[in-house]
């Protein structure tokens, strides 16, 4: 079982990932807990001492509510391993602290796909996704797939990408595909040979072997980040290592349209 | 439900009756097929009468004769009716009426379509000269502006590999959903649900994405893939352009409907010039 924390806000994100997380655990066997993070504004925030510990207990309070109406309204088949933990601060550093001192194997949270690149870069560079101490699922979008894929490009490293991934999906009902990006401004999308993807699509594939799963798929796709993107619709999950920067890869997550898992 | 299908004698008008033909079966649907004549009198124009039987023939042919829910014509040919125009009707465990109606087309077609009560309106139209529909310029935008119910646009009978239907509001009718997910399994199509807003921030969960939500959960019960976008309101006339060179795109136009604002009537001109497939305008 995989010791996974899920994020839970009352928004459309998290209604997805709800019931994505619901469906991923019919691939692998999630040991699901819930959380939710009240982030005060500083007005909010009052007293010190019992006064204080008062209104924090208010708060959260609140934020199990929240939990329960969720799980209730998308009434998952997914059953939870713990009781619903719900904090007070700043969210990135409380979901940090709580994947670290509770060894989670995956976080998954939710994320509203919209055209907006930057949205997803900031998402992408932010302490949840570059200080997590497991694999980050952005879930984006529903699906019914039962293929996930592993994306690369020049700038990636075999070895992090399927020897994380794995750790996670290795046991899994999935089947892989591998596709290597490059980038190239057409009006549609291109398959190229299997040679443009070099050195490194061949190691994510002998590495994927290594680990027992043959690649059902290998593809080399050149096209812009939109048309990749909407490509990557067929998979239940892209898995993907974190980018660094605003790299074309990354503007091709950022347009994807099936959830992806950042491994580091 | 009711579809009242707008033809004329042009070559477009016979290339949707296949599509027509899907949806009824999918949905056992009531018929109206509504032919336009120019000048009133006694009798309907041979040659628009005689087509719409043809039609009807052609439609009947792409049903196994096992299950054709539609009759025989009842009646010898086509009878004056008091609101003005012809009919034929037929028996069968469905309705397929034939009526011919006399006036200008948007007004005619608009008129059956309040009276008929239908709950979706196609029609074919011209993709080479703009939107022309059997010698009128407008025809089809005039329908999809000021229709009572639903309208579908086929411009080109081509498979689409995506439906990407766009809302703004959270009223959505029960028939434009059946309409969408019928959409969906006649061109084996995937669905995108793109939500346009305002203001993309926001903890709390708004009408709009409560209702993205429902419908995300009514088409995967129907098992359709369907795929949840959100657009800023000032992306979405590109948006929809460039969606529909390839997809069908579906506008919810409702009253309170942003998208109504937005799209004005040269807009959904220049949206039915871009498109490759069709249009569906939902109410």
């Amino acid at each position: 079982m995989l010791k996974t924390l899920l994020y839970i806000n009352e928004d459309l994100a998290s209604s997805i990932a709800l019931r994505y997380t619901d469906y991923l655990n019919k691939f692998v066997k999630l040991s699901l807990f819930v959380t939710h993070v009240e982030e005060p504004d500083d007005k909010d925030k009052v007293g010190t001492g019992w006064v204080r510990r008062t209104w924090e207990d208010g708060v959260t309070s609140s934020g199990g509510r929240l939990i329960d109406r969720m799980l209730r309204t998308e009434n998952i088949d997914c059953h939870l391993a713990g009781r619903p933990k719900v904090f007070v601060g700043d969210r990135e550093r409380e979901i940090v602290y709580e994947l670290r001192s509770g060894s989670y194997k995956l976080f998954i949270q939710g994320y509203l796909n919209t055209s907006d690149s930057d949205g997803f870069f900031e998402l992408v560079s932010s302490p949840l996704c570059t200080d997590a101490p497991c694999p980050v699922l952005v879930v984006k979008n529903l699906t019914i797939s039962k293929k996930c894929v592993l994306l690369c490009g020049d700038s990636v490293d075999p070895g992090i990408l399927v020897e994380k991934s794995m750790a996670v999906l290795g046991d899994s009902a999935f089947s892989f595909d591998i596709i290597f990006y490059k980038f190239r401004e057409h009006e549609n999308l291109q398959v190229l040979d299997r040679a443009e993807g070099g050195s490194t699509l061949n190691d994510v594939e002998t590495l994927l072997a290594d680990a027992g799963h043959n690649a059902d798929k290998t593809t080399v796709l050149a096209g812009t980040p939109e048309q990749v993107g909407d490509y990557l619709k067929e998979y239940a999950l892209v898995v993907s290592t974190l980018p660094t920067r605003k790299c074309m890869r990354m503007h091709v997550l950022a347009n994807s349209l099936a959830s992806v898992m950042f491994v580091r | 439900m009711k579809i009242l299908v707008a033809l004329d004698t042009q070559e477009y008008s016979r290339n949707i009756l296949k599509e027509v033909a899907r949806l009824a079966r999918n949905t056992l649907a009531d018929l109206v097929f509504l032919g336009i004549q120019e000048q009133g009198g006694k009798e309907p124009e041979a040659r628009l009468a005689e087509t719409l039987l043809r039609y009807r023939q052609d439609v009947c042919s792409y049903f196994d004769p096992d299950e054709l829910p539609y009759g025989e014509l009842v009646g010898p040919g086509f009878s004056a009716v008091k609101s003005g125009g012809w009919i034929l009707a037929t028996n069968g465990m469905k309705e397929l009426t034939l009526r011919i109606a006399a006036g200008t087309s948007a007004r005619q077609i608009l008129a059956v379509a309040a009276e008929s009560e239908a709950d979706l309106v196609v029609m074919g139209c011209n993709c080479t000269l703009g939107c022309e529909w059997d010698g009128e310029m407008n025809v089809p935008l005039r329908i999809a502006k000021d229709a009572p119910c639903s309208v579908l646009v086929i411009k080109q009978p081509t498979r689409a590999d995506k439906i990407v239907s766009i809302l703004d509001q959270s009223v959505v009718s029960q028939d434009s959903l059946e309409i969408v997910n019928q959409l969906v399994t006649l061109h084996e199509a995937g669905l995108k649900i793109v939500g346009v807003k305002e203001k993309m921030a926001g903890s709390r969960m708004d009408g709009l994405e409560r209702r993205m939500i429902e419908l995300v959960r009514y088409y995967n019960e129907r098992e359709v893939d369907a795929w949840v976008k959100m657009i800023h309101t000032r992306d979405v006339k590109e948006f929809v352009m460039n969606s529909s060179k390839t997809s069908i795109v579906a506008l919810w136009l409702g009253k309170q409907s942003l998208l109504r604002k937005l799209f004005s009537l040269n807009m959904v001109d220049k949206l039915l010039e871009n498109t490759g497939s069709s249009l569906l305008i939902l109410r």
